[in-house]
């Protein structure tokens, strides 16, 4: 009897978490380049019962268990934005950045030039060109990133020296649901992932990736969850208003 | 229950969204107004079950872990500091910049701002003066009996004196630019003032090692393109109802849960 309380008090906690999930989805609807979240549940086998009475197959009772929640890497929609440091992926490979606690990989290309001349995230850290950070010199102008990653310049008194300022670097994961995220819509590779050179994604100058998020996807999912929690809410009160009755029932001593 | 806190997040950085998209949008018709853009990244994650821990002696790994984020954080509203359209004005002191640099502007203060909109005035003395009156640097004074003004692409500003058929040079305009141009501060009034981000300003005559060309008669638009801003304005305000509802609904399943106990 008992078990049925479980049971729903198992469910609840994973919706609850699938909540959270759903929550962070929508809250990072406008974060660019952020990919969404899913949950995984299974079912976990508990104890059999022990009565002899129940048939085999009813012995058996399934807890809920969340057991993990998944990247969805589908792209974004790609946003047009004209800024010439603003740079979107077209494909699946992902650019390096470098951070204090080693290297990264993003999908958000919003990038900004700092003081000394790097091109930098929004908070700062370097992106990494296949021979360390991209440096451009203060009489630059007119950056061009071409779709393989190779970043000219004009530089200096004559408007038709053209330069070089590297190449960014793209690489492709071999597992990308295995990356780990970081914030800062950055992601790390965990051990026994491997980061390999990609040659199949470009780069597309003067746009941003939107986050993958599906808000449609995301409010159903959200209804569902409420829904189905209110279920399991009504359920757990059913059983109980059963102990309940059975208590009164079994009780009552007849005069 | 995190799901609260974590759609708050998300609200929060839809209104800072809005904020800067309807500062944008105010600053349509702004001479030389750069728009900014709101920044967003996600916050940290809680991760339950870490991806590729070992869930067995024989060397099994987890293939996905749980992994809850905690929402949004904005983290810059960076300006976008692409070129402005030209509109032609046919005013003598209206003074458009195509390509890179700032006019140099001396505050009351003393101290050094950098603007990008060239609506010049005279002032009593015949100095040059933006709009609110700061002096544009290097001073450039205009003889009161000047019949014209010409200032060339180069930024020299001449004048034809009565009774005169040549043009004598009356100053020269300079430009300033900065190697990370988004990361000046703005203080309104069209200025920005140089910071740490920025770098060091860079002095240079107009036309010359990458500077760009002056335009006489020409104001610089705003670069605010009405179509994204209000697309985006639309997407923020979608973004921020659906927060709403995730409040709403996390607020539900409290209560349902409440509503447990009789």
């Amino acid at each position: 009897m008992h078990n049925a309380l479980m049971v729903g008090l198992s469910r609840q906690v994973a919706l609850e978490r699938e909540l959270d999930v759903v929550a962070n989805n929508i809250a990072n609807i406008n974060t660019t380049g952020f990919k969404s979240d899913g949950a995984l549940f299974e079912e976990f086998i508990g104890k059999t019962a022990r009565s002899d009475n129940v048939r085999p197959i009813d012995r058996k009772v399934s807890f809920v268990s969340d057991r993990a929640t998944w990247i969805d890497m589908s792209a974004g929609a790609m946003q047009r934005t004209g800024n010439p440091t603003d740079i979107a992926i077209d494909g699946k490979g992902f650019m390096a950045v470098q951070t204090a606690n080693g290297e990264r990989y993003t999908r958000s290309g919003a990038f900004q030039i700092d003081s000394q001349g790097q091109l930098v995230t929004a908070d700062g850290n370097p992106v990494l060109g296949d021979a360390g950070p991209i440096v451009f010199q203060p009489t630059d102008r007119n950056i061009a990133i071409s779709p393989d990653g190779t970043i000219s310049v004009q530089e200096g008194a004559n408007a038709n020296t053209e330069a070089l300022r590297g190449k960014l670097r793209l690489v492709s994961v071999d597992n990308p649901g295995a990356l780990q995220k970081e914030g800062a819509n950055l992601f790390s590779a965990p051990a026994g992932v491997t980061v390999t050179p990609n040659t199949t994604s470009r780069f597309v100058q003067g746009a941003i990736e939107k986050s993958n998020v599906n808000s449609v996807l995301e409010m159903t999912r959200m209804i569902d969850v409420t829904r189905s929690y209110t279920n399991v809410a009504t359920m757990l009160q059913q059983q109980a208003d059963l102990q309940k009755s059975a208590i009164e029932k079994l009780a009552d001593v007849p005069n | 229950m995190r799901a609260l806190y974590t759609a708050a997040t998300g609200m929060a950085a839809q209104e800072l969204n809005v904020q800067v998209i309807s500062n944008n949008i105010a600053n349509m018709t702004t001479t030389g107004y750069k728009r900014q853009r709101a920044e967003f990244q996600d916050m940290l994650y809680e991760h339950v079950s870490r991806v590729g821990t070992q869930t067995s002696s024989q060397g099994n790994i987890l293939p996905a872990g749980i992994e809850i984020g905690s929402g949004v954080k904005s983290v810059a509203t960076p300006r976008i500091m692409t070129q402005g359209t030209l509109s032609q004005t046919g005013k003598d002191y209206d003074i458009a910049i195509r390509g890179e640099g700032f006019f140099n502007i001396t505050m009351p203060d003393g101290t050094t701002s950098y603007t990008r909109d060239g609506s010049f005035e005279l002032d009593a003395q015949g100095r040059l003066v933006t709009a609110s009156g700061n002096l544009v640097q290097p001073g450039i004074t205009i003889p009161q009996n000047a019949t014209s003004v010409v200032i060339n692409t180069q930024g020299q500003v001449s004048v034809t004196l009565p009774g005169s058929t040549a043009t004598s040079t009356v100053g020269q305009i300079t430009l300033t630019r900065f190697i990370n141009k988004a990361g000046l501060q703005g203080i309104g009034d069209n200025l920005y003032l140089e910071t740490p981000a920025s770098g060091s300003p860079q002095a240079g005559t107009p036309s010359s090692d990458g500077f760009g060309d002056l335009q006489q008669g020409n104001l610089e638009q705003a670069n605010v393109e009405a179509v994204t801003e209000i697309s985006s304005l639309i997407a923020a305000q979608r973004a921020y109802e659906m927060n709403a509802k995730v409040i709403s609904a996390a607020d539900q399943m409290l209560s349902t849960t409440s509503s447990l106990m009789r």
